[in-house]
């Protein structure tokens, strides 16, 4: 019989239309998701003028973050599979019948590097291995609208056949029965295989999954506090600034009075307490209950105007994430803290001792830790 | 006829046409983005990684995946094969993601929270779940075959 005698290559039933149908359907909505989700953790990273992105619902980002990352690894075995299947065609003689189908062709180039270069950049990143100089998060995102433009090219191109091949029936089709048995034999551990990378990676935010999480880059309640950390305060050499006894909390800017508050100064103020995760861009998230101050509050304090907008700088002498943004909304929320406390614990250096930054529906990178400063706009 | 031939059987003429108007400033959109980020992208590096991808899959992961496939599938009998395939797949990706965990590029000595774990044993632990749900798949697929005897058969 074909199926046993051929090789699992070109001539295998599996090359054919329903299985790329299949696996593209599968792609369609992996990289669908990762982009949709990915432009939103862009926006909130870097609003545009035009928009304002919401300090609500507390937890959306750590869902939309997770959501990114777990898509992305369902698509690895997807993408394999496909380009396995649709091998054959990448590989035929002349490699272009007319103009049209050679810009075709050449569409897919950013297609298939692309793909390939988002699932393999974003599971470098999620294993913090960086072992290039571009900067991942814009390299990241820029590739993800060529991959995506190429993306809506191959649609137009195959959505006609794909639909075609999904809606017909194998059997009337009269396509061997063996070859259907193998087709969803391959298909089905395609997709078992999607769940089982699932499983595997995603123990750093689903909690419930960790045990069985092998390749997970986080285990919840480990690190101090039983908290997990982004950077170290050794990484960030921030220690012996942190740890200064100096230290004073500076409120400036547009208020009435500039404030210059001391760690002491700072807990003798109405502290609240707010269960908030924190979400990382990498995938992995943890809630705590944070207790400091409110940041409203500070602002009322010093002054400022109610729809007044704060940057909020760390003691960090460098990096990308020294400073962070709080729009209105973020910086009138009650639950956006100057946090001096996890679970009932002054905070660890590592989690940002003496204060640190913590607000609802926020990238982690953006919950600044070791805060110097808040300047008021 | 001539037309037919001048574009693969599955692709659309008038759905190509249409991507590539919707599509193609979406790449440009990219392409400039990554051309006027330079200073993070460091395009032409970045060129190197998208394209140097592509060939590494195309000259290295293909050739030696189905060199394995073909070695395996010759000691295989014909029932086992889908679960057996499936198995070398899975084994595969896993090594893959697996292997910048179980190298620990990314660790950072100055904090503990970072990959905590044994990636090396959870990735032969996982490995080892996959061949015994082929191990299962296979013997079920056995059976099916001596109870349905000729539910195997090459054509109906």
């Amino acid at each position: 019989m074909h199926w046993r005698r051929g090789i699992p290559r070109h001539r295998s039933e599996l090359h054919e239309v329903r299985s790329a149908a299949w696996l593209g359907l599968g792609l369609g909505v992996t990289f669908g998701t990762c982009f949709l989700t990915g432009v939103w953790s862009h926006l909130a990273q870097d609003p545009p003028a035009w928009f304002t992105y919401p300090a609500r619902p507390a937890g959306l980002y750590r869902i939309t973050q997770g959501l990114h990352v777990a898509s992305g690894m369902a698509a690895i075995p997807l993408l394999l599979a496909k380009l396995w299947v649709v091998h054959p065609r990448f590989v035929e003689w002349p490699p272009a019948r007319s103009v049209l189908h050679a810009v075709e062709r050449l569409a897919l180039v950013p297609l298939v590097g692309g793909g390939l270069f988002q699932l393999l950049s974003g599971t470098l990143n999620v294993a913090r291995w960086y072992p290039w100089s571009f900067f991942f998060p814009r390299a990241h995102f820029w590739v993800a609208w060529i991959t995506i433009g190429a993306l809506v090219v191959h649609v137009g191109a195959k959505a006609a056949a794909a639909q075609d091949a999904v809606r017909r029936q194998p059997r009337a089709a009269g396509v061997a029965r063996a070859a259907t048995d193998d087709r969803r034999a391959f298909l089905g551990g395609i997709a078992a295989t999607s769940v089982g990378l699932v499983v595997a990676t995603t123990g750093g935010t689903a909690a419930a999954l960790s045990p069985v999480s092998v390749l997970a880059q986080r285990r919840p309640g480990v690190g101090p506090q039983g908290f997990p950390v982004n950077k170290s305060a050794a990484a960030a050499r921030v220690t012996e600034l942190a740890r200064d006894p100096t230290y004073r909390l500076v409120v400036e800017g547009a208020v009435d009075r500039r404030l210059e508050l001391s760690l002491d100064d700072l807990r003798a103020l109405p502290l609240r307490e707010a269960r908030l995760p924190i979400a990382c861009v990498e995938g992995w998230s943890a809630s705590a209950r944070w207790r400091g101050v409110a940041v409203r509050e500070l602002l009322a304090h010093a002054g400022a105007a109610t729809d007044a907008e704060a940057t909020v700088e760390s003691l960090q002498p460098g990096g990308r994430y020294r400073t962070a943004y709080l729009n209105a909304g973020q910086a009138s929320d009650r639950d956006t803290l100057l946090a001096v406390e996890l679970d009932g614990e002054p905070l660890h250096i590592d989690h940002g001792f003496p204060v640190r930054l913590i607000g609802p529906n926020r990238p982690g990178v953006l919950q600044t830790k070791w805060v110097s400063k808040l300047v008021v706009h | 006829m001539r037309a037919k031939r001048a574009l693969p059987e599955t692709t659309s003429r008038r759905g190509l046409l249409i991507g590539l108007a919707l599509g193609l400033p979406i790449i440009g959109y990219g392409l400039r983005g990554a051309i006027v980020d330079a200073a993070d992208t460091h395009p032409s590096e970045l060129a190197r990684w998208v394209i140097g991808t592509a060939l590494a899959h195309d000259l290295v992961l293909v050739p030696v995946a189905a060199a394995i496939a073909l070695l395996v599938h010759r000691f295989t009998p014909g029932p086992a094969w889908p679960p057996v395939r499936t198995g070398l797949a899975a084994t595969g990706v896993l090594a893959l993601v697996g292997w910048p965990f179980v190298r620990g590029y990314g660790d950072d000595p100055t904090n503990p929270s970072v990959l905590p774990r044994n990636y090396g044993a959870g990735l032969a632990a996982a490995v080892g779940v996959v061949w015994l749900a082929v191990a299962a798949w296979v013997t079920w697929r056995c059976i099916r075959a001596r109870t349905t005897a000729g539910s195997l058969a090459p054509d109906e």
